[in-house]
């Protein structure tokens, strides 16, 4: 417990203190870095295997088939097949996103963009990347155990996730991970929040942090909160699954009282409303800030938006019951939810109103980070209206479980967020490692990522409409849905498209690290505190603490006297 | 912001987070505890017998008088008497672990009337929530061990950090009554 103090702390000297166990909150990130791109690609595998068998069943998997299902000769088993969607939904939500979008970048950002040595904790900081690290060796040991990984889906609600329904290891492995990655993200927020409350330069007011660290503050503000509520939901998980408790058995007999299974809903929503707004607010924060980079004009009602951003925080702690439609709920409570949910319109317009604000009018540079910048607001946008379906009652009691639903989540969480990281890391690539990224390669990335992301998700609201349900198995033994058999050729073509195409990321990515060109201080030209210092910066950051006069999109201002279209916060603003 | 009143702010706020976290754990178990309650026709379920509320009582006793040695660690630290401290931390812990033997007394008397851990959700609710309150004063005596090794003068915001401990022990104390009163005693 000891306090930051914002010195200059001495540079460490040996491997293991310098790149393994380090203080540093810019190792730390790129260690998260790491570690979530490495879970992205597992995610990423079981995607598409997932995919596979949907477009194929009973169709032996190309290539690594039958190194991965000798039994069956190479076709996904049906209780495989249930694995592969709950460890999918588990890593790329749990063990990519949030290590990319909040552990790298919340790491890397939050103390460059106030202007702070390193943040509040360093040490709880490293050991938050330990419990993550730690929970994701639980993980994965779950996939080599002899019964499997856990297979109740990501969601893992009883009695699928009882001994009843998932009798090996797996299950239980999957909830400690949880518990554990819980532990750590809860380090990590407390970190976060105190960080930005109190190392922010001197001169920076709240409205003067760039909207990167709104949404990472908000997002470690909602993680301290509600992460603990599905601790104790898994905790009691646990409880049933090794001591013999019955929280969430049913039908228990009478004389000894009933668990209820729909409870663990309740807990699981609780949280996991929260949390969809937890993945997507590092987005959302890092999108506001780069369109107005990239359009070299203020952003639209910065305040408006980090106001709006806030509301939604807010807001979303009370809208949890609109994932339980169908649980038999008191239709006064549906429609007490589906109010509130409707309510979180009102802020998610106004700040995508002032999205299209900031670039309107614009002279929009279509540097990579901004191409995917533009994708998020797209996909967003797709995302969120198809929303507006899922919240009214009246139509979710139709859409509820189909891939409408699939649809709907992978457009807000899914794609936005994964193109919100990538418009992250070209744009910060070249501060993280002192190079640049071949822009050339990017523009490819983002147009081979763009239009097969759309044939997917798009393809999936459309089979959902048409009736099919998620996590069947077979779903064409239904006569009536052989019909989607043509759409879903189309969603899988397209993801292994999509998958194809990230490799050359990956390419791009080592190659830039290796031998990409030296980046300067501020290749974007653009004013927040990160870029006025080297490219990667030094150890402690800033030699001098700066002291922050304006707010960090002060662009395209007509009368700066600098010969540059933008000032840096640490300039005295020039009245436009 | 002066240098030392900003990592006075940074202590306080991380305890707080913490404690907050800690607490939203607690309030979830107690939500779902309310409703398993609510829906049952009678409680506790027909056939189970009640805890006696002698080892509950007594638990919550001595933590009480635990609460209040660690009270006066943070008067005699605030006096600059930090002898006297040691002491009253010391009494703190001995009281911590007599709670915690008392909680195995009460698993063992439980067990012992019949009532197991797998025997519905009675037993499920009573040994769940003591077991993880128990888990958490783990971590509070660890707290108070940490205390323990900085009580000296020339820690900086010895203050700041005996109050933040202080407060997580307080916190533990406060859960545990609310499960004394809501578990044993109505």
């Amino acid at each position: 417990m000891s306090g930051g103090y914002n010195e200059i702390h001495p540079e460490p000297t040996t491997f293991w203190s310098k790149y393994i166990f380090s203080f540093d909150h810019k190792v730390i990130a790129k260690q998260f870095l790491w570690y979530g791109i490495f879970f992205l690609g597992v995610g990423g595998l079981m995607a598409l295997l997932i995919r596979w068998t949907l477009a194929n069943p009973g169709v032996p998997v190309p290539i690594i088939g039958n190194l991965l299902f000798s039994g069956s000769g190479g076709v996904v088993p049906p209780d495989t097949y249930a694995m592969l969607f709950t460890m999918h939904g588990t890593i790329m939500i749990f063990y990519a996103i949030t290590p990319i979008l909040i552990g790298a970048f919340g790491n890397y950002c939050i103390p460059l963009m106030i202007g702070a040595r390193d943040m509040a904790f360093p040490l709880l900081n490293m050991l938050s990347f330990w419990f993550a690290f730690l929970s994701g060796v639980v993980l994965l040991i779950s996939l080599i155990i002899p019964q499997g990984a856990a297979a109740g889906g990501w969601t893992s609600y009883p009695t699928l996730s009882t001994l009843i329904g998932s009798p090996g290891a797996g299950q239980t492995l999957w909830c400690l991970a949880i518990f554990i990655f819980g532990i750590s993200s809860t380090m990590g927020a407390v970190n976060y929040v105190t960080t930005v409350i109190t190392l922010r330069a001197p001169g920076m007011g709240y409205f003067d942090m760039p909207l990167t660290v709104w949404g990472l503050w908000l997002t470690a503000i909602l993680n301290a909160i509600f992460v603990p509520v599905l601790g104790a939901g898994v905790i009691l998980l646990i409880l049933d699954r090794v001591f013999g408790t019955t929280f969430f058995l049913a039908g228990a007999s009478a004389t000894s009282g009933s668990g209820d299974p729909v409870l663990f809903q309740h807990v699981f929503w609780i949280f996991g409303h929260p949390e969809v707004y937890i993945l997507i607010l590092p987005a959302w924060g890092i999108v506001s800030d780069l369109l107005s980079f990239f359009s070299r004009k203020p952003a639209f009602g910065a305040k408006a938006t980090a106001l709006s951003m806030t509301s939604i925080s807010v807001l979303s702690t009370v809208v949890y019951g609109h994932h339980m439609f169908t649980t038999q709920m008191s239709p006064l409570l549906t429609q007490s939810f589906m109010t509130l949910t409707m309510t979180i319109s009102i802020p998610s317009a106004i700040f995508f109103a002032n999205w299209l604000g900031t670039i309107w009018k614009g002279s929009i540079r279509f540097d990579s980070p901004m191409l995917f910048s533009l994708g998020v607001v797209f996909v967003f946008g797709l995302g969120g209206l198809t929303g507006l379906h899922l919240g009214t009652t009246t139509t979710d009691l139709f859409l509820h479980d189909t891939y409408f639903v699939v649809g709907h989540f992978h457009y807000t969480m899914a794609a936005s967020v994964l193109l919100g990281g990538f418009a992250g890391i070209y744009f910060w690539f070249p501060k993280m490692f002192g190079r640049m990224m071949n822009e050339g390669l990017a523009k490819v990335h983002f147009w081979g990522t763009m239009i097969p992301l759309n044939g997917i998700f798009f393809g999936m609201l459309l089979v959902g409409y048409g009736g099919m349900h998620r996590r069947i198995y077979n779903p064409f033994i239904y006569e009536s849905l052989q019909r989607l058999i043509p759409v879903n050729n189309l969603i899988t073509t397209s993801a292994i498209l999509m998958g194809a195409f990230q490799l050359v990321f990956v390419y791009n990515f080592i190659k830039s690290l290796m031998s990409g060109e030296k980046a300067v201080n501020n290749p974007w030209e653009v004013g927040t505190l990160e870029w006025t210092i080297p490219s990667p910066p030094p150890h402690h950051n800033y030699d001098i603490i700066p002291v922050v006069k304006c707010g960090p999109h002060e662009l395209g201002n007509p009368n700066l006297k600098t010969g540059r279209d933008f000032q840096y916060q640490t300039e005295e603003l020039v009245e436009a | 912001m002066s240098t030392r009143g900003r990592s006075e702010l940074q202590i306080n706020l991380a305890t707080n987070i913490v404690i907050i976290s800690m607490a939203m754990l607690f309030a979830t178990l107690f939500m779902g505890y309310a409703i398993y309650r609510s829906s049952a026709p009678v409680w506790p379920p027909m056939g189970v017998q009640r805890v006696s509320l002698l080892l509950p009582s007594l638990s919550t006793v001595v933590l009480f008088i635990s609460s209040f040695f660690c009270y006066q660690v943070s008067v005699s630290t605030k006096k600059n008497e930090l002898s006297k401290g040691h002491k009253y931390l010391n009494l703190t812990i001995l009281f911590g672990l007599g709670f915690m033997v008392l909680q195995g007394l009460l698993w063992n008397q439980m067990k012992s009337s019949g009532l197991f851990v797998s025997s519905g959700i009675f037993a499920s609710i009573t040994y769940a929530f003591t077991w993880i309150h128990f888990a958490h004063m783990v971590a509070g005596l660890v707290a108070l061990l940490y205390l323990k090794k900085i009580l000296k003068p020339e820690t900086t915001n010895l203050m700041t950090k005996t109050t933040s401990v202080e407060n997580f022990w307080y916190f533990l104390e406060i859960v545990w009554i609310i499960m004394f009163i809501t578990l044993f005693v109505f």
